[in-house]
């Protein structure tokens, strides 16, 4: 007995977009006609709707360079100062942070009450460099997945851990890109990007900590990063995405399995 | 909704379903982005990516995969992006008028209130209104549950509307 059922909001949406069927539509209108404001909010809708398809509908046409863009290595037009600029503020900022951290975190440590403070910086770390990296659609990494074994040798050297290695993500989708070697707490650390098939990717960065503690499994939330973050032993690790939870917390736990404890 | 696109009977190369999408895709990245040049950043960006990652593509549904990419290129670029200037679409070059819209200025007033839209929600109003998907479709492209698809687009469209009546600008609407 449809008249029973009463119109839900996804129903307005989906008379507004014609998405229902006569019956559905009739609904509708019914619900409309004893309810002049919602009618008044759905013609607004619809107004707005055909106001941004022909406000973008000029946009859908082909260009004369169109067939260039089909070849991997095309040329494009430098990057407009804006973009490059707030790239280059965002490096900086993880950079200043690690140079901080490197100023001030060897005496902060020895301080009790700032016992937190690497479980602070790691996260806020984590984040930066995954704001930073995983924007880069050339040069994401500083050395590709093709040379894993150069990758965790060299970057095992700079963080004096003898067998690094590089977590393999595969079972859950997730590809290596490579890593690059960055400031985390003012040390050399090591960050690893990995990327699933729809584009999306993961950073998991290791860094040294200076004391010899072990936390379990923190989390990190801001603006739809999520990070995960445990520090065990000497090493930091922070898994950082804009994923599922669900998602980085396998992933967490998959890298927890796979590095030397 | 819009007709999805019809099976070819012989499969065309990936490079030429790429090219065939193009305006398409165009149309879909201006409608993310704040600037032509944004908009030709983020597509440049999107059809690299779907050329490298070619042999991930299962075989099916070839536009959802694309628009998934860019759409995820986009909300990943969006924070370094922050604070870059909308530019109007009536700045942009060499566009035809298109045809029916009685108010240019009303327009461009909807297209700047789009700024004020966080970009998921903006990307799915997108989908839905101006690139014709249904909501379930949008679901599956994006990896979210129906539900968060319907209220981010509610979200979007009552803040529209919010921001183009707080301006107190009499609305005209056609008649449909």
């Amino acid at each position: 007995m449809t008249e029973a059922r009463s119109v839900t909001e996804a129903d307005l949406h989906a008379y507004a977009d014609g998405f229902l069927d006569e019956a559905g539509r009739a609904r509708v209108e019914r619900f409309l006609a004893d309810n002049p404001e919602a009618a008044e909010m759905i013609a607004d809708w619809q107004a707005q709707s055909d106001e941004l398809r022909a406000a973008f509908a000029p946009y859908e046409k082909s260009k004369s360079f169109d067939i260039r863009l089909l070849s991997v290595g095309f040329a494009r037009p430098a990057a407009p100062p804006g973009r490059r600029f707030a790239l280059a503020a965002a490096a900086v900022l993880v950079f200043a942070l690690g140079a901080l951290g490197g100023h001030y975190g060897p005496r902060l440590f020895e301080r009790p009450e700032i016992r937190l403070a690497y479980t602070e910086v790691l996260p806020r770390e984590a984040r930066n460099a995954f704001l930073v990296y995983a924007n880069e659609v050339r040069h994401p990494v500083e050395v590709f997945a093709d040379e894993e074994t150069h990758l965790a040798n060299w970057l095992g050297k700079r963080l004096s851990i003898a067998d690094l290695k590089v977590p393999n993500l595969q079972p859950l989708g997730f590809k290596l890109v490579g890593g690059r070697l960055l400031p985390v707490g003012g040390k050399p650390g090591a960050m690893f990007m990995y990327e699933n098939q729809t584009g999306q990717r993961v950073t998991v960065l290791v860094g040294r900590n200076r004391e010899n503690r072990t936390t379990s499994f923190r989390f990190a939330s801001a603006n739809d990063v999520e990070t995960f973050y445990w520090i065990d032993g000497e090493l930091g690790y922070a898994v950082t995405g804009e994923i599922s939870r669900d998602m980085l917390q396998k992933i967490a736990e998959e890298c927890y399995r796979q590095f030397p404890s | 909704m819009k007709a999805r696109e019809a099976q070819a009977p012989a499969p065309l190369s990936f490079e030429a379903q790429i090219l065939a999408l193009l305006p398409q895709l165009r149309r879909y990245s201006r409608s993310l982005t704040r600037s032509d040049t944004e908009s030709e950043d983020l597509l440049q960006d999107c059809i690299e990516k779907a050329l490298v990652n070619r042999t991930q593509w299962r075989g099916s549904n070839f536009k959802s995969w694309v628009y998934r990419i860019m759409t995820n290129l986009h909300l990943n670029a969006r924070r370094l992006n922050a604070r870059r200037p909308s530019v109007g679409i009536e700045d942009a070059e060499g566009l035809a008028a298109s045809p029916g819209v009685d108010d240019p200025l009303e327009r461009n007033r909807l297209v700047q209130a789009l700024e004020t839209l966080p970009k998921e929600a903006r990307a799915i109003l997108m989908l839905v209104v101006v690139e014709g998907y249904a909501y379930q479709e949008v679901a599956n492209m994006l990896e979210i549950p129906v539900g968060t698809v319907m209220s981010r687009l509610s979200r979007a469209r009552q803040a529209l509307r919010e921001k183009m009546r707080e301006e107190n600008v009499i609305q005209l609407r056609r008649p449909r």
